[in-house]
Order: C-alpha cells, then structure tokens, then sequence
C-alpha cells in the first residue's frame, strides 16, 4: 500500500528537471500576485452571498428521511469496520476496515466535500447515535434535558486538533497502524471519547468544534459553492464560505496538523530523515526502550517537528505581515489568514495521495464483497483488482504540480481579499501580502519537493 | 566526503527552495530601501 501511495514509480521522460517545476510555480505565484495587486482592488468574499436552491430540489435532496438514511448508512459502515477489523483476517491489503479507513475515509471525502459540500456532516456516525440517544431520552423522560456544559471557548478547535493528531500517528507512526484489529480498536476508541464529548457538550457543540473529522471535513466543504444551512441547499459563491469561517482557540494547530501530517509523511522518505531517524531512535534506545518502541518514538518526534514547523513558518509570514502596520496582534492576524491554509491542506492532501485514492480506492469494489477477507462474495465483485494502468506516472506528476499551483493560487487570493478588508490603508493591505506570498511560495517548494521524493 | 559524494541529491533539494530565497532576499531588500528612505 505504501509504494502505491507514494507513486513510487519513475517518471522517465519529463521535458524539465523536476525542481524546475517549483521554480515555475513560483512564477505562477508571483504573477498572480502582481495581477491579485493591480486588478483586485476590493475586497470581493467577505460577503457569503448564498442562494437557496429551488424548494423542490431541497424536498428531495434535504429532508428528514434523507438525514435518517444517511445517518443509518454512516453507522452501518462504522459497524462494519468494527466488525470486520475485529473478526476478519488480519491482512491489511485483505480485510474491509483499514481500506475503507485510510483511503475511502480519509481521502475519497475530500474530493465529495469540495464537490458536494459538508457530505461527512450527513453521514457522521457519531452525530447520529449522539441525535438518536437523546431523541429517546427525551421522549422517556417526557421532558428537555438538563443543559449539557457549554463548552469552553479557550478549548476551541484544541481536541480537533490533537484527534487529527492522533490519527495522523496511527497512520504513519505506530508500526501495526494498518493491521485490522488496530484500525476497529482504535474506532472503538475514539467512538467513546466522542460520545464522552457529545455527553459533556452536546451533540451539536462537540461536533461543530471538538469532534476532529467533523472539523477536517468542514474545512474543506468551505471550499465547496454547495452548503446546506439550517436544513437547506444553497449555492454561494465559489470561495466565499472560507472567508466566513470563524476561527476559535487551536484552529491555526489544526491546520499546522493537517498540513504537518502530510509534511512528515513525504520527508519520512526523504534521505534527510532516514539519515537523522536512527539516531533519534538511538538515543530513545539509549534510555531503555525496545528498538520497535524507539522507532515510533523518533517517528512521532518526527511527525510533532514537522507540525510545529509549518506553525512556525506561518507565525513567521504573519509576523512579516504584522510589522508592515495595521495595530494587529499576532494571535489576531494569525487568525484572520488562517483560513488562507485550508486550500494549502486540501492541496497537499490531493497531491500527496492522489495515487493512493487512485488505486486503492479501487480495492473497496472487491473488499467489500469481502469485508472478512474470508472467501466469501457478497455483491459478486470479489474477483475484481486494481487497475494500476489507471493513472500514468507522468499524468500523475502533473497532476499533483497543477493541484499544488492551483490551491496555492487560491490561497493567494483568499489572503489578498482579506488584506484588502482588514486594512485600512490599501498600501498596508498590499504590503502585507509580500509576507503572504512568501508563505505560498514556502509551502509550494515544499510540497513539490515532498512529491519528489516519492521519485528518488 | 559523504557530503561531497551525495552533493548532487542535497543540490537538487536545494534547488527547490531557491524561490523562497529569492522572494526572501527580495524582501530584505524592498524592506532595508524602505527604512532607509523614511531614514532619511
């Protein structure tokens, strides 16, 4: 699965080294920035301008069978993985639960939350027992319940973020991370702590700022021109619901995580960490830990460094931008561009595991004709494998440096209609932007040179 | 040595991040022309 989702396959015949290609899209990026200055005058997403969509789409499309429906499906599958993981062969590549986890889950819902906006907030599992439970309580005890606790504004999007966390180690820490029984326990797990959440807080509050996949996945729906609100379809405008995030205490950790994740899971191939990995892993053997232990534990070290780095490299960009005037703190301006990185996280997701969704993803249509990775044929679809001739290896770079100018772009124009409201001079407004656009260019490099690796 | 031997794989990876050095230096500059200017 590794070698597939890191398309460890050589591109042969690209027309340009490879590291030129972050030097053309640096120029992309420069372009845009000189073009964003001189035709973008006003500030034009601040303003969420939305239209319902016709009643009879949204009696369809949104009503309560649907959400009951969609809810039964989201548990169903939850269920499944429990059950599979549990009961099914140990296999990773044979058994339903870590496919369906890392790959359908994970990444096949990004794309359908930029498609179809906030699809996870349907299906949510957690959301719908959490729903159904106090439904009957209500209905015993005849009366509303006590109000839940409110929930702390300094925790914010803090358990968001250490959720993401924590999976991200699963994934690309804990050596039996993919083995089956690993992937339903730690369902289980995090299905309690969500629960204790929803107990404490509400269905509501714990999903909309606590609950990490919900959070994750909301993020990237406000990239999507469909939104469902107070129980309707609308469209708005392409990019204006990002501009309308409100960002709370851990937002900006969570975005370090989710960019940092994907940071830490290309560098781990690159010669830089494989040389400094074993002695992090030295000292931790050093102090009395088992080799397999110590390992992990360089890797989380590992993974923690790259999250505080993109943090710190954000801090430093609004830092630049902060000196350039506008009587901001710190805290305050890193909060008003926070949302700039969400196009950046969509993009290195995409880019990082195109081949993994590409491939893989096609695993799901005989898995699940097999979940136990028994024998069995339930849809009649078990005989069936991956396409590998899919997606070619040159397609597939060009690809992911499309995906990684184009969201960068993004997020260059999200940052500059920003500037532009929050500024009171325009010359301030612009000037912030040089900071902004060293950021882009930053992450761009990067993500490039992440990619490449994957091809050494 | 090990670090002549491997130059070409570590000048690649350097050569990625040649643009931020560039924007970074270019700010320096726009930023020390700019307080020199109010300076005077």
């Amino acid at each position: 699965m590794t070698l597939i989702a890191h398309g460890l396959v050589v591109r042969s015949d690209l027309p340009i080294p490879e590291w030129l290609f972050g030097w053309a899209a640096a120029m992309v990026l420069f372009v845009s920035f000189v073009a964003l200055a001189s035709l973008w005058p006003e500030p034009k997403l601040q303003e969420e301008r939305r239209r319902p969509l016709p009643d009879r789409v949204n009696r369809v499309l949104s009503n309560r069978v649907d959400d009951v429906l969609a809810g039964g499906i989201g548990v169903f599958l939850l269920g499944v993985v429990m059950w599979s993981g549990f009961k099914g062969t140990q296999s990773s590549t044979a058994n339903f639960a870590p496919t369906f986890v890392y790959v359908i889950f994970w990444l096949a819902l990004v794309p359908a939350s930029i498609l179809f906006g906030d699809v996870f907030r349907a299906f949510n599992p957690w959301r719908a027992i959490g729903r159904v439970v106090a439904w009957v309580a209500r209905t015993a005890a005849r009366t509303d319940l006590p109000a839940p606790l409110p929930y702390p504004e300094r925790l914010g999007n803090w358990p968001a973020a250490a959720g993401i966390f924590a999976f991200a180690a699963l994934e690309l820490v804990y050596s039996e991370g993919s083995k089956p029984e690993t992937v339903a326990t730690a369902t289980l797990v995090y299905s309690a702590v969500t629960f204790v959440g929803m107990a404490l807080y509400g269905v509501e509050s714990w999903i909309n700022r606590g609950e990490a996949f919900s959070v994750y996945f909301n993020l990237f729906s406000r990239l999507s021109a469909v939104e469902r609100r107070d129980g309707q379809l609308g469209l708005r405008r392409p990019l204006s619901g990002l501009p309308a995030l409100r960002p709370v205490a851990g937002t900006v950790a969570l975005l370090a995580v989710m960019i940092g994740a994907v940071t830490f899971d290309g560098a781990a191939e690159a010669s830089l960490w494989t040389n400094i990995a074993p002695h992090i892993a030295e000292f931790f053997r050093n102090v009395g830990l088992s080799p397999r232990d110590a390992l992990e534990l360089a890797f989380l070290v590992g993974l923690f460094a790259s999250v505080l780095l993109v943090a710190a490299f954000y801090q430093l960009g609004v830092a630049g931008a902060r000196s350039v005037g506008g009587g901001f703190t710190q805290e305050n301006l890193s909060r008003l561009f926070v949302h700039t990185l969400v196009p950046i996280a969509l993009v290195y997701v995409a880019a990082h595991y195109l081949t993994l969704l590409v491939f893989q993803g096609q695993a799901v249509v005989f898995l699940a004709s097999d979940p136990l990775g028994d024998g069995s044929n339930i849809f009649g679809t078990a005989g069936r494998s991956i396409d590998h001739s899919a997606l070619g290896s040159n397609a597939t770079w060009y690809l992911q440096v499309a995906f990684v100018v184009t969201g960068h772009v993004i997020a260059l124009t999200l940052a500059h209609d920003r500037a532009l409201a929050i500024y009171e001079k325009p010359r301030e407004a612009v000037r912030s932007q040089y900071w902004m656009l060293v950021i882009m260019v930053g992450f761009t490099s990067l993500a490039l040179w992440l990619l490449s690796q994957s091809n050494q | 040595m090990v670090l002549i031997a491997h130059a070409g794989h570590w000048l690649t990876s350097i050569a990625y991040f040649v643009p931020v050095l560039a924007f970074l230096a270019w700010l320096g500059v726009t930023q020390f022309i700019e307080r020199r200017d109010r300076g005077r």
